[in-house]
């Protein structure tokens, strides 16, 4: 991948670089939220009010998903959706590697869902009520659908890191395609040939406008979009080792 | 149309005459037999998968849009779904992607 792709603006020698640019989007949150709720106003401004809005964006899902109870997860699904979404936007900006791009990264949030659903799950309904939703509805299918079910946890956190990762690296690959692809046809404008110049100028021109008119808002949707389907689904698995304590 | 045909005639002019040389360095390099069936196969397996995706996605969309030209009270939550379902429709496409992408830059098979 390191042929295709542009190296990165800085790194750290000996940090691998989805880490040193994880570390990048810790310090824009945290001085971003240092700086909203530095001096808390009742009545919101600037930035306060920015960070509000996409905190209440947040609480509304949580209120739809979850309901009643799901203002607590906040915090976790807030941090993962603002650190991915972080991510996601960091890899727009030439010369800066998206974490997200990386599959270690995208695992660990995945990683950090499964467990804190299935920790969810246990302490509200009782460890051994927990397994025995496990088996199904029915006893003598117990055997099925243990296996079944054990299969559809283990495929939700696979799902979570490869859909985040995949969509991601396959952008920054099309991205990069296409501007070696630009920059090949420009070089071959630029050495003067009568057919180069002739298809070189207005393919490289093209190309231009449909990486800055297409490409790049498309990946902009997909950027926002990506994180706020990591929130969803996270929220309804929450929702879903919630809920089945009250219809047991 | 003439669009398409003047974009595929600078496509295969790049690929033929342009200075895509690196590309061609970079493969031959690598030798071994397996590599270039690696890419042939990554290739299809891509088409095939985006391909079905895409039909599958539409299908989705299509009854997703239906649903809420007839209940317009419902858009915001036949929209959620939509979404969740399309997500989840296109990870299938992006397991594939990433067995593309090990075949073409982690080379399990030399």
């Amino acid at each position: 991948m390191e042929a295709i792709e542009h190296p990165p603006l800085f790194a750290i020698p000996g940090v691998p670089d989805h880490l040193t640019y994880t570390w990048l989007v810790m310090v824009i949150l945290i001085v971003v939220s240092a700086a909203a709720s530095r001096r808390l106003q009742l009545v919101p401004r600037g930035l306060q009010n920015f960070m509000e809005i996409v905190l209440e964006q947040f609480l509304s899902l949580l209120d739809d998903v979850v309901g009643h109870d799901g203002r607590r997860y906040l915090p976790l699904i807030a941090t993962l959706g603002l650190f991915i979404l972080t991510s996601n936007l960091l890899g727009l900006v030439p010369g800066l590697v998206a974490p997200t791009s990386n599959i270690n990264t995208t695992a660990a949030c995945a990683l950090i869902v499964f467990f804190t659903y299935h920790w969810i799950g246990i302490r509200k309904q009782g460890l051994g009520r927990y397994l025995k939703h496990l088996g199904g509805p029915v006893w003598w299918l117990a055997p099925l659908m243990l296996v079944v079910e054990i299969f559809s946890h283990l495929a939700r956190p696979l799902s979570l890191a490869l859909r985040l990762f995949g969509n991601m690296t396959g952008g920054h690959i099309l991205l990069a395609v296409i501007v070696s692809l630009t920059l090949g046809l420009a070089s071959w404008a630029a050495a003067g040939s009568l057919p180069g110049v002739l298809l070189g100028l207005p393919g490289s021109a093209l190309l231009v406008l449909f990486t800055a008119g297409f490409l790049l808002p498309l990946k902009i949707l997909v950027a926002f979009l990506q994180a706020f389907i990591f929130c969803m689904l996270s929220m309804l698995y929450i929702a879903g080792a919630i809920e089945e304590a009250e219809h047991p | 149309m003439r669009l398409v045909f003047v974009l595929t005639v600078v496509a295969v002019a790049a690929v033929l005459a342009g200075p895509s040389g690196v590309w061609a360095a970079e493969a031959g390099a690598s030798g071994g037999w397996v590599g270039p069936f690696a890419v042939i196969a990554a290739g299809i397996g891509m088409a095939i998968a985006s391909g079905l995706c895409a039909l599958g996605q539409g299908r989705a969309t299509a009854s997703a849009v239906d649903a809420m030209a007839r209940q317009p009270g419902a858009a915001g939550r036949i929209q959620t779904a939509m979404i969740i379902g399309l997500a989840l429709i296109e990870s299938l496409a992006l397991y594939v992607f990433v067995i593309a992408a090990i075949l073409l830059f982690v080379q399990p098979v030399k």
